[in-house]
């Protein structure tokens, strides 16, 4: 699709703004709708609009398929790490009064930390998903597995 | 209380129908997906309506706010548009499977690849 100068003109003008929006939404969170689960969406919508666009090639050369992987364990984790250090410093699980010194701004830097790694895995999943979905044929016949698809018939 | 302010409801009603009827009528299994997803997509506003509060505010502590909608349906609901999400992916695993092993999605085409295996 990329001699379509159409949608190459419009998706160039489009994936900034979903991940501008993204982010808005990524870091809005704790005061209006919003968070991790829907800036995640909304952050890997735009890298599949990309792939749509200029093939899958050339989005792995973007975030390659490892990084992914990586991506979603360390958002996991980042999430469990801030849960934890509440109880190394005394309090309960999530816990985020002890992280800080005011309980205001504890209270927020627990927030938008759990939601980044929310975000992060979410982002990373989504991509994983439409990726295993868009390379299967390729990786398929790369191993010489041949399918009764119907093509032939 | 008039027929316009239960907009939300009937708009459940029609979406929820609409899902319906690409499920149980398309034979193409993506269709179906696409179905499903709708169908869930009422179901989703039916819970959002039935949590909102009139005149309640998001469900955040603050000073001057006394009505807060109730927070259990969204937390529900994420949840459910999650679980949505991995439904979705694993159908759509299980579409890809069907069309590399009989080469078809649609259902009445399956339906002839089965009879002529019996015969």
């Amino acid at each position: 699709m990329r001699d379509n100068a159409i949608l190459v003109v419009i998706a160039r003008f489009l994936i900034p703004l979903v991940m501008l929006f993204g982010l808005y939404v990524q870091f809005h969170g704790e005061y209006s709708p919003g968070g991790g689960f829907q800036a995640g969406v909304l952050f890997a919508a735009a890298w599949i609009l990309f792939v749509l666009i200029y093939g899958l090639e050339t989005g792995l050369r973007v975030i390659p398929a490892g990084v992914i992987y990586w991506l979603a364990c360390v958002g996991v984790l980042l999430y469990c790490f801030v849960g934890l250090l509440g109880v190394i410093l005394g309090g309960r699980f999530l816990d985020f009064y002890p992280l800080l010194d005011s309980p205001h701004t504890a209270q927020q830097a627990g927030i938008i930390l759990v939601e980044f790694g929310v975000g992060v895995t979410v982002a990373a999943v989504v991509m994983l998903i439409f990726m295993q979905f868009a390379r299967r044929r390729a990786l398929c016949e790369k191993a010489g597995i041949t399918f009764d698809d119907g093509t032939d018939a | 209380m008039n027929i316009l302010s239960l907009f939300n409801y009937w708009a459940v009603i029609g979406l929820m129908m609409i899902g319906y009827y690409c499920v149980i009528v398309r034979g193409n299994m993506v269709k179906k997906i696409i179905g499903l997803g709708i169908f869930q997509t009422s179901v989703f506003i039916l819970f959002i309506s039935a949590g909102k509060v009139l005149g309640g505010s998001t469900p955040i502590l603050r000073d001057g706010v006394e009505i807060y909608s109730n927070p259990l349906p969204h937390v529900l609901i994420l949840t459910a548009i999650v679980v949505g999400v991995a439904t979705t992916a694993v159908g759509l695993a299980l579409a890809v499977r069907v069309q590399e092993a009989f080469g078809s999605i649609d259902d009445d085409a399956l339906d002839r690849h089965a009879t002529e295996d019996e015969a």
